[in-house]
């Protein structure tokens, strides 16, 4: 494939942009507009210098990190968190969250009642505060291209699809589903001992036994 | 007898007024006074007696009829309903059961025309061939009708607000899908009632002309060609209808089962990190991006900054211990070395009411896992019998470490609970 550079004009801004981390949307209209007009162009000269530009037909553009250097971190699963509050908040108040979540708009004086109503699950993502709501969620959704945030009004992107994706494999996933709805107790993760009795794994039993095998031979030897 | 003129001048007069009062019929009846007031909101300038003039005009022509057993209550008569509703292009969607009783008859009036023939009776047969035509132009007048209907189902979910509950928004679609998508596929389908009764029907026909060839003329052929075009025009008719609601609410439909699936899945992450914590979630399910801001360098200040502390770096001297330190402080009891030092300690010191604390005692200044190994192997040597104590906090030298601890006793004085740990138990 021939690339004419030329064409290319956003190529710095948008590689800028994609390398951070953020996803290109309508919001950006040049970047966008450079996207989808050389959308081969631009996805054959990433893919040779080892970046994965992913074109999603619902309006926006990233690039996926490598899944072996990949590993999920804090963020996603914050953002993936609110996404889930966000959603069944919304349900609850008899709104529909898909067209809140996708080019719908959130107050910013919202945040506090949402992080009251959900304080447990903020708290197991180290979110406590309203200031922390703002830093830790919504100023990476902004950073990420997730959303806008204009006059305290937070507008959602179609990146957002992201994260819908998430509620609906999350709904396909029976094993969740089953372990939820099972009357027999979860399985709980094996945790170590740090009583003597039975502390330590068989390997470290035996090895211990052997020392002091060893040492009573040589006391009495 | 009402003469239709009138009625047709009535509702031509009154449309202005009419029209209103249609979509309040559309909701119910209405009560006397309900109506007078209506009316009274739309004919500002007049009296109590023209509007009772007015209901009595309407009520005479039939286009007004009191609803049964309520006499003060009224509603617009059936016919002059649907005519309204037809120049209103309101479209009420029917029934998927209505167009299959309309084939049975159709099926039904193909026997008798072939009775008809077969008795070679031309004016039954002119008669049964009418009665069709006039059934197939019900069926194509249903089918139009629900066309729009199915329409205006799609465009009320569409344009009603956005912030009403979704399931509200959308109960017309599912429903319509339902009751009358979901069976008219059925019905249009190849095997289904509407393709077998226009085969039948057509069948029926063509033989007609067949036979009529053969044994001549009893009806006029353009009679049994024009039914058999409109029995094909009922038939593309239907498809196109069918084809027309799937493709105006299978995407409001499959929208909805969307939005269900989406709250759901919502609503079972949040279980299950309710329950497991965030990492309850599968990862593999959650986007992966770069983290924002990786590549961030800073301001040219900071660079300069960070460039000048590099420039000036000088690495901290790297000290070694000294081996004449255990000389500065003769005091201090040399640690012991070995096992047998320390068994032999620990057996001297004995009854020991908590092995930790003696050790900690022992060892102030010591590693923490060094006291953790002493612990260990001396709470389970052999010669000793040890006894489990409460968990406590024991602060070592640069830890806080939170254990069982045992209190050792020799094993000839053994107090009641106490056990002796031999090796062969203990694997």
């Amino acid at each position: 494939m021939n690339l004419d550079l030329s064409e290319l004009t956003q190529l710095a801004p948008i590689f800028r942009e994609l390398f951070k981390g953020f996803h290109v949307s309508r919001r950006d209209p040049e970047l966008y507009a450079q996207l989808s007009n050389f959308q081969d162009a631009y996805r054959a000269l990433f893919r040779a210098l080892g970046f994965e530009l992913v074109c999603d037909t619902r309006g926006f553009y990233y690039f996926v990190p490598e899944q072996a250097a990949a590993q999920v971190n804090k963020t996603a699963q914050r953002l993936s968190l609110f996404t889930f509050i966000l959603v069944e908040h919304l349900a609850d108040q008899g709104r529909d969250p898909i067209a809140v979540l996708d080019g719908g708009s959130l107050g910013r004086d919202e945040l506090p009642g949402l992080l009251e109503k959900y304080r447990d699950l903020f708290g197991q993502a180290e979110v406590q505060t309203p200031e922390e709501l703002e830093e830790k969620i919504m100023r990476r959704m902004t950073q990420l291209g997730f959303a806008h945030e204009e006059n305290g009004v937070y507008r959602f992107l179609s990146p957002m699809h992201r994260f819908l994706d998430v509620c609906l494999s999350v709904q396909q996933d029976r094993d969740l589903a089953a372990s939820l709805h099972s009357a027999l107790p979860l399985p709980t993760p094996v945790l170590v001992d740090d009583t003597l009795e039975g502390g330590f794994d068989d390997a470290e039993q035996e090895a211990l036994a052997a020392a002091i095998a060893d040492e009573q031979e040589e006391l009495q030897a | 007898m009402i003469e239709p003129k009138r009625v047709l001048r009535a509702l031509a007069e009154h449309w202005a007024l009419l029209e209103p009062l249609c979509e309040r019929f559309d909701q119910g009846t209405l009560s006397l006074a309900e109506l007078r007031v209506q009316l009274a909101a739309q004919q500002r300038d007049s009296t109590p007696q023209d509007i009772t003039a007015l209901l009595d005009v309407w009520i005479r022509l039939d286009i007004l009829v009191p609803v049964a057993k309520s006499p003060n209550r009224f509603e617009l008569n059936a016919q002059i309903h649907d005519f309204l509703a037809y120049l209103r292009r309101e479209h009420r969607l029917g029934l998927c059961l209505e167009i299959e009783a309309y084939l049975r008859h159709l099926e039904r009036l193909a026997g008798h025309i072939q009775d008809a023939f077969d008795i070679r009776d031309g004016n039954d047969l002119a008669r049964q061939l009418r009665l069709l035509d006039m059934r197939v132009r019900d069926v194509l007048k249903k089918l139009a009708n629900d066309e729009q209907a199915l329409v205006a189902v799609a465009e009320r979910a569409k344009t009603s607000d956005r912030q009403i509950p979704l399931r509200q928004r959308y109960a017309e679609v599912l429903a319509t899908w339902d009751e009358y998508v979901e069976p008219m596929i059925q019905l249009v389908n190849a095997d289904g009632a509407f393709e077998q009764g226009v085969r039948k029907v057509e069948n029926v026909l063509l033989r007609l002309l067949g036979e009529q060839q053969r044994l001549g003329q009893l009806i006029d052929d353009d009679m049994l060609l024009r039914t058999h075009a409109r029995i094909l025009e009922m038939q593309t008719s239907a498809q196109l209808t069918l084809r027309h609601a799937r493709e105006l609410l299978l995407p409001l439909r499959e929208e909805a089962r969307r939005h269900n699936a989406v709250t759901r899945g919502a609503a079972l992450a949040l279980a299950a990190m309710r329950r497991k914590g965030l990492d309850a979630v599968p990862q593999a399910a959650l986007p992966l991006f770069t983290r924002p801001q990786s590549n961030f360098l800073g301001t040219a200040s900071q660079v300069e900054a960070y460039v000048y502390a590099l420039a000036r770096f000088e690495s901290r001297p790297a000290r070694f211990p000294r081996s004449e330190k255990g000389k500065d402080r003769p005091d201090t009891p040399r640690a012991p070395r070995t096992v047998r030092e320390m068994l032999d300690r620990c057996e001297q010191a004995l009854p020991l009411p908590d092995l930790m604390q003696w050790l900690l005692n022992q060892e102030p200044e010591g590693e923490t896992d060094e006291l953790l190994y002493w612990f260990s192997r001396l709470s389970r040597d052999k010669r000793f019998a040890r006894q489990r104590l409460e968990r406590r906090d024991y602060l070592t030298h640069e830890h806080s470490v939170s254990l069982r601890s045992f209190a050792l006793y020799s094993p000839a004085d053994v107090p009641a609970g106490a056990i002796t740990v031999s090796l062969a138990d203990e694997s």
